[in-house]
């Protein structure tokens, strides 16, 4: 140990994060959504890219999660789901406006999560992944059986208004402004969630996800922080479930299937899912990727686990991953 | 006593399986004592340690701190009481850099200061290196440094000297001391190196298959034919 | 009230055979499997296109040798490669083989439902207390036993086995006492996936066949394998009767609640014991 005579030099730490550049980031980010919108006059592909963001949506809360708390979720379609039902059964049901709708149906899954997540957060990895598969495929069975409220496996319309918080519908349905809506929608969540991860709880949570007894052990309470994550994660999750059902105003069970948080998984993972922009990044490239195999072959699903099993080997931190370790290269290299 | 200790333990009992890992022990460390705890491999050194500190689940006895009975409290409830342990096996946070972890902890401890910390274990040098990275001599300051955070009343360490060079176990055990003293805290150490508790430790308590065999001064402990026998085997 | 209970123990008895399987590659391998309800799924199908020709025993022969090759490749080229990994690297694989397993066999047999009859030398009904009971359905049930009755002396009394319950208990030392730890694993996740495959098979005249019957036992058997303890032999066995009594019953009494009541069970019995599950007994 060192001289306690001596005088100790403080530690100089580097300078914060200017939360001016997040900002001027989201703006730049914005404006290329509306560049996008712009330029792309074919409808197919501005709907292929209205669906890719909204599945990003989706993506980015599984990622969300298997970045804070190390937790892999092969059941998060049902929060999306759950949303997506939520405002079809209430439209249908009820004689509410279709903005109470909305935000029961992003109430709901949230809560779900939280209390849910009380219970099973503390569940170690493969064991939570298990159970997840479990619950999401519940509610699965639970609407594709419940005939009379969900309309089984057919599923059944949408009635929405005509205005959405005094916004036309139709620029919910249409693609290229859905795309507007979604991207800006996307862009917002990665601001939020790239500024949870940075603050103190962010920090919380990611050093109980590397040693969950040490973190005990100097102080912390470590399941609360955890379910806060999930709940987070599923409320964005709800989010893209929200879009979904203003888009195509059609809800079925697949929302609630497991190939769907199989495929948002997938999604995150291709991407990268220790970047926030990650899953969304693999979402794009999804969908694109499935656009194209479409062209030539009818094995997508063998594909795309061919891909997960490829890059989990090869490419564990996923496409995004590697091309910002490639920029951070580059700017270590001026 | 008429002063209250510090940490105290009454008739702590651990059984898992069928196995009795503690049977019955009383322990009672004043304030401002350095208390070495030794015995063979199976004593139930480290089980005594994870009862006092919460680790342990099905126990039975009494765990007082200053008086006060801590049994209902969690880990976390008796860290930020005051009472912190290390880890025989060291138990970081790997991907986080060490300046990261120690920050951590400065903020559930509630002080502002790890410059201090970082000083005293002469860890300044590595604040920004990832805790993965660093030698495991490195490692086991890092691991001691989380439990120093704070200044805590009591600190509780399994085995610290664990896989370091003679002379990094002697630098360690000296400075702990000094640094003990300078704080007030009250230590209780498990460690196997002889040479590290015979020249810091106020007390030894030795502990055999899970029961008390002696207690006493260091001198006394030496002469005491029993625990010479089961344990130290050579003369020292 | 009888018949209800008998087919209970029906799809309780699949369920094990195909859960034992899952127990027996967490006990030595420490992973789970999530290509396992596809093991099953290949076994029903490979039994469903060997029966044509080789008749039902055929089947069962078929389906346990093809699935035990699958299950040793398996174990050869992903488990074992993979076991200093996380975990959750061998589940995300093993989901993406589930992936590719589904739409191979898709492609060799299609999307549409098929259905294989009851081999006939099982064909026809006895009377069981004044009703009438599918024989097949009785066979069902006396191979189950037979597999657990099998397997719990094949643990007690083989080297493999006690090898098997010693990893089960405690992998780390296990392994250091010099057994061949890979040549023995590939036997037991061999074993394991040719008992999917067989549960397969003799489940393929009372389930319809498709693609998709692979996830969903695969869910099943996760349930049953976190209700039994996760590594635990005897709790897969009993997890496996108890959820194919309520699903029976289920079905029979609350068809639109049927399929919430297991997960309703596994998520009570991880209330009782969170961590439970992840530690193993045998």
């Amino acid at each position: 140990m060192t001289d306690i005579l001596a005088t100790k030099p403080t530690v100089t730490r580097p300078p914060p994060p200017r939360p001016a550049l997040a900002l001027a980031s989201a703006i730049g980010a914005f404006a290329i959504g509306a560049l996008i919108a712009a330029t792309i006059q074919s409808n197919l592909m501005m709907t292929l890219l209205t669906q890719a963001i909204i599945s990003g949506i989706l993506a980015t809360g599984v990622g969300f999660l298997m970045r804070q708390n190390g937790a892999v979720s092969f059941g998060h379609a049902a929060f999306y789901g759950i949303a997506c039902y939520a405002i079809a059964l209430a439209m249908k049901f009820g004689a509410i406006r279709v903005e109470v709708a909305i935000m029961l149906a992003l109430v709901l899954p949230t809560a779900l999560a939280f209390l849910l997540g009380l219970v099973i957060v503390r569940i170690p990895g493969v064991a939570f992944s298990m159970l997840t598969l479990a619950v999401g495929q519940a509610f699965y069975e639970f609407a594709m059986k419940a005939r009379q409220v969900t309309g089984g496996e057919d599923g059944f319309s949408v009635n929405l208004s005509s205005t959405v918080f005094g916004i036309p519908t139709a620029i919910f349905q249409d693609p290229h402004s859905m795309f507007v809506v979604s991207w800006s929608v996307l862009v917002l969540i990665i601001l939020g969630l790239a500024l949870t991860a940075a603050s103190p709880f962010g920090r919380l949570t990611v050093a109980i996800r590397e040693n969950e007894e040490r973190a005990r052990f100097i102080g912390y309470e470590t399941t609360l922080p955890r379910v806060l994550v999930l709940t987070l994660s599923a409320f964005v999750t709800a989010v893209a479930g929200v879009l979904f059902t203003l888009y195509n105003s059609f809800v079925s069970p697949d929302v609630l299937h497991w190939s769907l948080s199989g495929s948002a998984l997938i999604m995150a993972i291709i991407g990268g899912p220790r970047l926030i922009w990650g899953p969304a990044l693999g979402a794009i490239i999804f969908f694109f990727a499935k656009d194209i195999a479409g062209d030539f072959t009818e094995h997508w699903q063998g594909i795309i686990g061919a891909i997960l099993i490829v890059v989990m080997l090869v490419l564990p931190v996923g496409l995004g991953g590697a091309l910002a370790k490639l920029w951070q290269r580059r700017l270590g290299h001026g | 006593m008429a002063e209250t200790c510090a940490i105290e333990g009454d008739q702590l009992t651990r059984q898992f399986g069928g196995f009795r890992a503690l049977k019955g022990v009383d322990l009672a460390v004043p304030r401002g004592e350095i208390r070495g705890l030794i015995g063979p491999n199976g004593a139930g050194k480290s089980t005594l340690i994870d009862v006092l500190s919460g680790r342990a689940p099905r126990w039975s006895g009494t765990v007082k701190m200053f008086g006060a009975d801590i049994g209902a409290m969690t880990a976390q409830q008796r860290r930020r009481a005051g009472l912190a342990r290390s880890f025989q096996r060291t138990n970081i946070f790997p991907d986080l850099t060490v300046i990261d972890q120690l920050e951590l902890a400065a903020r559930a401890a509630e002080t502002p200061n790890i410059d201090e910390i970082m000083a005293e274990l002469n860890l300044a040098a590595l604040a920004f290196r990832r805790a993965a990275d660093i030698s495991y001599g490195d490692q086991r300051r890092l691991d001691l440094a989380l439990a120093l955070i704070g200044r805590p009343k009591i600190l509780l360490l399994d085995e610290p000297a664990a896989g370091l060079s003679i002379k990094e176990s002697l630098e360690l055990a000296h400075g702990l001391k000094d640094l003990a003293a300078r704080w007030g805290v009250t230590v209780l150490l498990v460690e196997h190196d002889m040479d590290v508790v015979f020249s810091i430790c106020d007390r030894i308590t030795v502990l055999h298959l899970g029961a008390i065999l002696a207690e006493g001064t260091p001198e006394e402990i030496r002469g005491v034919p029993e625990v010479v026998t089961a344990y130290l085997g050579t003369s020292l | 009230m009888l018949v209800q209970i008998l087919n209970g123990l029906v799809y309780g008895g699949l369920l094990y055979i195909v859960s034992v399987g899952l127990v027996l590659i967490f006990g030595l391998r420490r992973i789970v499997n999530f290509a396992h309800g596809s093991l099953f799924m290949l076994g029903a199908y490979v039994g469903f296109s060997v029966a044509v020709m080789g008749g039902f025993w055929g089947a069962i022969l078929a389906a346990a040798i093809v699935l035990a090759l699958v299950g040793a490749l398996l174990d050869i080229t992903i488990l074992q490669p993979l076991q200093r990994e996380d975990p959750i690297v061998t589940v995300l694989v093993t989901f993406g083989l589930l992936l590719i397993l589904e739409d191979f066999a898709q492609f060799v047999w299609g999307k549409d439902f098929l259905k294989m009859p009851v081999p006939s030398m099982f064909s026809g009904s006895v009377l069981i207390v004044g009703e009438s009971f599918p024989v097949y359905r009785l066979v069902v049930i006396a191979v189950a036993a037979l597999v657990a009755l099998g397997l719990s002396v094949w643990l007690r009394v083989s080297k493999i086995g006690l090898y098997v319950r010693a990893s089960s208990a405690d992998p780390l030392t296990t392994a250091m006492q010099g057994v061949n730890t890979d040549r023995v694993s590939v036997i037991v996740v061999a074993l394991g996936a040719a008992l999917a495959g067989i549960s397969g098979t003799i489940s393929a005249p009372l389930l319809a066949l498709s693609p998709s019957m692979g996830s969903y036992i695969l869910i099943e058997s996760f349930i049953v394998v976190v209700v039994g303890g996760l590594g635990s032999f005897a709790g897969a066995f009993i997890a496996a009767i108890a959820i194919g009594q309520v699903h029976n019953l289920g079905l029979v009494y609350v068809p639109w609640a049927a399929t919430m009541i297991p997960f309703l069970l596994m998520v009570a019995v991880l209330i009782w014991r969170p961590t439970g599950i992840a530690g193993s007994h045998v």
